[in-house]
């Protein structure tokens, strides 16, 4: 009885942990200033909905623009760091392609702070004329994808037995054959976190973001930011729009939490 | 079909030498197995002839063509791995299928053509009922089955079977080679097969290789290999219970020569072995030592005297089978097993009871003593 106690309390921790920064958002989204800056306990959950933080976010701020702005950089960048990723790791993991530093350099960019790149970077992007570009920002969202993916799907075509592909070979298929009826079904549920997780990260990026782009590539991260101002905080607008922004991102994961689980534990539990 | 040459092949992993200068040949539609205990190089013989692994000296023929550097997919050959290597995403017809649906060989199969010979070798292995599954739904008995399915479908120019039937359950055993042995005959195949059990190679085989820390021992068909091996080690490994292999001395009296061993052990050699028996020998602190070796099938036994050649020794052991017995004697050294069919006698020996022995000569071997026998 004590332990089932326990366990509920801990759980219910767990929730309110992870769950109380999503409910907060969400409330305030639909709350009038009035509502919001109140000290009355009772209105942090009662409060008559409106939508009009909704609505500034809509007309006053070009908030679709940078949503889509935000769509575009992640999609296309997850989609050149995908093309790149696959046949890497399948080289990496069967043939060992590089003899193992080739590897250890791509998963080295990840191993500093972002913002050790940075500098340079912006030098670089100036020089080129990429500052607040769609290109730039996807070029980045690669570099830094890139390595991450690549060590991920690694880990997945390890999992698959290279006897499985020697069976093929003697069966009559030739590699490429081979790697589309043979090893691809089988690092499917692999390929899928891996996608999942490059969108995410790219979704939610707001380092480079916030310091590469202004007008015309402006992420809405960085858009949800500027409502932060100097002279007031507008959590109404800013609480709508992340409300929309984190949509995507909440059901991707929802969606692929079959995968995700089985993708994380492929080599844990193979049999 | 077609015939298969190695020939002086040598493989090396790293330092690590895993065949040696292996030379075989299999004509065509000849049922060859290799046998070996664990770690001879069965398997990578297997790989070598699939095109899995490269040689790294020595060359391969099929048909006279030499294949050293053609990849798997052109050699046309089907392989049962030990380790069944089924497509995991696969339905069991799907993959018995998929040899038959690579384009490389063309066989343009319709699908009706397709389903009756992926159920034609199903039915013969008795998968049948099990082609809709999937294979972690299968115990690994129906993995091996399904695996020598998948190798069975196809017509290729060579079978390569690697311990096709080392997971299956004694009966199941029995009548898969005998299923094995049906479809050789029927379709006059090049099978080479690959197994450390010798009762499955003396089965099934036409011919034999013995294999050895990478290098053939010997080669020959079932009869020779079992009757006359060539080693003490062909002798202890083929054969239950292995060949009795007797160390001991050469001794010479009166112009006669004796073999004896222990204390109370000793056989006149007649003449015509003693010429093999002084080629076996080795000279050691001024004795001339050497080992011989029956199988237990030429050991007479007896309450009475056999001959003048015959010795006494006290059992230590009895086992029966259902056809016969195997009497255990202390060598000292060593044991000698006997085996006694059916009569009366052997049923009711006595153990330390002293029993009369004689050895049939012209089934007694001499060799160089190259294999550890201490008693187990």
């Amino acid at each position: 009885m004590m332990k089932r106690a326990l366990f509920w309390a801990a759980t219910l921790i767990v929730l309110a942990i992870v769950i109380g920064p999503l409910l907060w958002i969400y409330l305030t989204a639909f709350k009038a200033s009035g509502d919001i800056f109140t000290t009355e306990l009772k209105k942090l959950i009662v409060f008559a909905p409106t939508l009009d933080n909704f609505q500034r976010l809509m007309t006053d701020y070009p908030y679709w623009f940078n949503l889509g702005n935000t769509a575009i950089v992640s999609v296309v960048s997850t989609i050149f760091v995908m093309l790149v990723s696959l046949p890497a790791a399948y080289s990496f993991a069967r043939w060992n392609t590089g003899g193992g530093h080739l590897l250890f350099v791509t998963i080295s960019t990840r191993m500093f702070p972002g913002v050790v790149a940075a500098l340079p970077f912006f030098i670089i992007f100036r020089t080129l004329g990429l500052l607040d570009t769609h290109v730039g920002l996807i070029l980045l969202y690669i570099y830094f994808n890139t390595s991450f993916a690549t060590f991920l799907l690694y880990g997945f075509f390890r999992d698959v037995p290279a006897e499985l592909e020697q069976a093929a070979m003697i069966d009559g298929y030739g590699r490429m054959e081979i790697f589309r009826k043979v090893v691809f079904p089988l690092i499917l549920p692999g390929l899928a976190v891996t996608t999942v997780f490059c969108l995410i990260w790219s979704w939610n990026e707001f380092f480079y973001a916030f310091l590469f782009t202004r007008l015309t590539a402006r992420t809405v991260n960085v858009l949800i930011s500027s409502f932060w101002g100097s002279i007031e905080v507008q959590y109404g607008p800013m609480a709508a729009g992340a409300g929309i922004a984190i949509l995507p991102t909440l059901v991707a994961a929802w969606l692929m939490q079959r995968y995700i689980i089985r993708g994380l534990t492929f080599g844990a539990v193979k049999g | 079909m077609a015939g298969v040459i190695l020939e002086k092949v040598t493989k090396l992993y790293g330092p690590k030498i895993a065949v040696q200068d292996v030379s075989l040949a299999c004509k065509e539609g000849e049922f060859l197995s290799i046998v070996g205990p664990t770690g001879a190089g069965k398997s990578t013989i297997l790989k070598i002839l699939a095109g899995i692994e490269s040689v790294t000296s020595g060359n391969v023929y099929f048909d006279g063509r030499r294949v050293n550097d053609l990849p798997p997919q052109q050699r046309n050959v089907s392989m049962a791995f030990e380790t069944y290597n089924l497509y995991p995403h696969m339905r069991v017809y799907d993959n018995v299928a998929f040899p038959l649906r690579a384009p490389r060989w063309n066989l343009k199969l319709t699908p009706e053509e397709e389903r009756r010979r992926v159920a034609e070798i199903a039915r013969f292995l008795g998968i049948d009922e099990l082609l809709e599954r999937l294979p972690q739904h299968l115990s690994g008995g129906q993995k091996q089955r399904v695996s020598l399915a998948r190798a069975l479908v196809r017509r290729p120019a060579v079978y390569l079977l690697d311990e096709p039937i080392a997971h299956l359950d004694a009966r199941l055993k029995f009548s898969t080679q005998t299923l094995l042995k049906e479809f050789a005959s029927k379709y006059r195949s090049t099978i080479i097969y690959v197994t450390h059990d010798y009762r499955e190679a003396l089965g099934l085989s036409d011919r034999i290789a013995v294999l050895r820390r990478g290098s053939i021992e010997q080669e020959g068909t079932p009869e020779e290999i079992y009757n006359t091996p060539a080693t003490d080690f062909v002798g202890s490994l083929i054969g239950e219970p292995p060949m009795n292999l007797i160390d001991g001395e050469v001794v010479t009296r009166n112009g006669q020569a004796f073999f004896s061993a222990g204390d109370n052990f000793t056989i006149q050699v007649r003449d015509d072995l003693v010429a093999s028996m002084r080629q076996a020998a080795r000279h050691a602190e001024g004795r001339m030592l050497t080992r011989l070796g029956i199988r237990c099938e030429h050991v007479a036994l007896s309450r009475a005297k056999l001959s003048d050649n015959s010795f006494q020794l006290p059992v230590y052991a009895i086992a029966h089978e259902a056809d016969s017995s195997v009497v255990t004697f202390d060598l000292g050294g060593c044991f000698l097993y006997v085996r006694s069919r059916g009569e009366t006698e052997s049923r009711d020996y006595r153990l330390s009871e002293k029993a009369w022995l004689d050895f049939d000569q012209s089934h007694v071997f001499f060799y160089q003593a190259t294999v550890d026998v201490a008693k187990v």
